[in-house]
């Protein structure tokens, strides 16, 4: 039965096989993220007493690692901010100011464990971590606290780890 | 791209294999009104065993320079249009990016049934479209791993993973074409779809490719083999008939008319009875 067809049998095959091989990548390139971000929510109280609310008035933020290669990021006006954690120890440090002009400054350590996982052949491998502490000085920052303790590549839940509450005099 | 090529591929596949099955499932619902009155079609095919190799391999080994894969294919028809499948082979696969260096190599064992869905045209009519099922194994060796975690911030973060050896399970689903060029010699194509059954045993670095597989760290993989194969035929043996014509006509033991054989209701009694004709 096939016999009657069969020079149409074999176009269709090789066209078959020229596509599927045309398909096959020799080796796909990177395209995720192969770090993960610790995002810090800044929260402000104007005096004790009132509504704690999200701040959105730090209108030129910094953060900088104290780190082998420092490295500062600035931030136009928002309350929320990506920073790194090392995968090469337990903990990081992060100088915190509210603005460039600013001379007070504080310092907020993040004490955490990290775990590799394997994220593809083409990335390789990524650090997900959690949070065990975060603590600060209190120049500007009150307090801070954690909020999510789990830093992972999961960005689809919008997760705010860790808050720092603005002192209510500041 | 080649999702919608993925796509075509496989309309084209059961477009291609749905013609001859309504065929069939028309022939069989008139073969079911009429299966009181005749008796079930005998299977006059004999045997035959089918040792290929796959052709596509090579070639996409030279396309493809981080992985390789060779595959021997044997078959052999059993009854009703089935035939029992065994492919072999190796392969192996290298990872060389600036986040991961490793080697691996693996063999691999396939074994399953395909079942033909096209009617012969005659008992010598080998040429097939077939469907079929298998499972899968593969013996895996990976060789230690050393990855880069870069990091401009904190510095990079390097390590090694330790040598391993581990397995891989699989099913598949079936589905191609076998026609006899010339007496004996095949030529035709199989597309598999396969499903992965152990991904979290190596979940921890899974294999760039993995022969007889494909890509490790998918749970379910599209491929295609085109097979070059041979077939080696006999004829099945021939039964002995039993003629039972002679039995039926060799003369049955004349009975006795004299003799009036008494059936015995239990022994005890036909014991006495005995006892009885004794002293008489």
């Amino acid at each position: 039965m096939i016999k009657q067809n069969r020079y149409l049998f074999f176009i269709f095959t090789a066209v078959c096989g020229i596509l599927w091989g045309a398909c096959k990548q020799e080796g796909s390139p990177c395209l995720t993220p192969t770090q993960v971000h610790l995002v810090v929510e800044s929260m402000h109280k104007t005096t004790d007493t009132s509504t704690v609310f999200t701040d959105t008035t730090l209108s030129y933020a910094r953060f900088a690692a104290l780190s082998p290669n420092p490295i500062k990021y600035g931030y136009n006006p928002s309350s929320l901010f990506n920073i790194t954690l090392s995968p090469n120890d337990t903990f990081c440090q992060w100088v915190f100011t509210t603005d460039t002009a600013e001379t007070k400054k504080d310092t907020i350590t993040l004490n955490y464990q990290p775990g590799r996982q394997f994220l593809s052949n083409a990335c390789g491998y990524i650090y997900f971590y959690s949070l065990t502490s975060v603590s600060s000085t209190h120049n500007i920052i009150d307090s801070a606290r954690i909020n999510v303790k789990s830093v992972t590549n999961d960005i689809t839940s919008n997760p705010k780890h860790v808050q720092i509450y603005i002192h209510p005099l500041y | 791209m080649c999702r919608y090529i993925y796509t075509l591929f496989i309309s084209a596949l059961f477009l291609f294999c749905s013609a001859p099955v309504f065929a069939q499932q028309t022939d069989t619902i008139a073969e079911e009104d009429t299966a009181a009155a005749k008796p079930k079609k005998k299977d006059m095919a004999g045997h035959q065993l089918t040792l290929g190799v796959d052709i596509y391999r090579p070639i996409l080994n030279q396309l493809q320079k981080d992985r390789y894969g060779y595959e021997l294919s044997v078959s052999y028809y059993t009854r009703n249009e089935y035939y029992l499948t065994m492919e072999i082979g190796r392969g192996g696969s290298t990872v060389d990016s600036a986040y991961l260096k490793y080697e691996t190599t693996n063999e691999f064992y396939r074994l399953g049934f395909n079942k033909s869905i096209l009617a012969r045209d005659n008992p010598k009519d080998w040429d097939m479209m077939f469907i079929g099922l298998g499972l899968g194994v593969a013996d895996i060796h990976r060789g230690s791993a050393t990855f880069v975690v870069i990091d401009t911030i904190w510095g990079n973060n390097t390590g090694v993973i330790p040598a391993n050896s581990f397995p891989a399970y699989w099913a598949e689903i079936a589905g191609g074409v076998r026609v006899e060029l010339v007496k004996g010699l095949f030529a035709g194509w199989t597309a598999r779809g396969k499903f992965l059954l152990n991904r979290n045993s190596f979940s921890e670095l899974s294999p760039l490719y993995i022969a007889g597989y494909g890509k490790g760290d998918k749970n379910t993989v599209f491929d295609i083999n085109a097979y070059i194969s041979y077939a080696i035929r006999w004829d099945r043996k021939k039964k002995t008939v039993i003629d039972t014509s002679k039995q039926a006509l060799a003369p049955t033991p004349a009975i006795d008319s004299t003799k009036v054989i008494v059936p015995a209701t239990n022994g005890t009694k036909s014991m006495r009875e005995a006892r009885d004709a004794k002293s008489k």
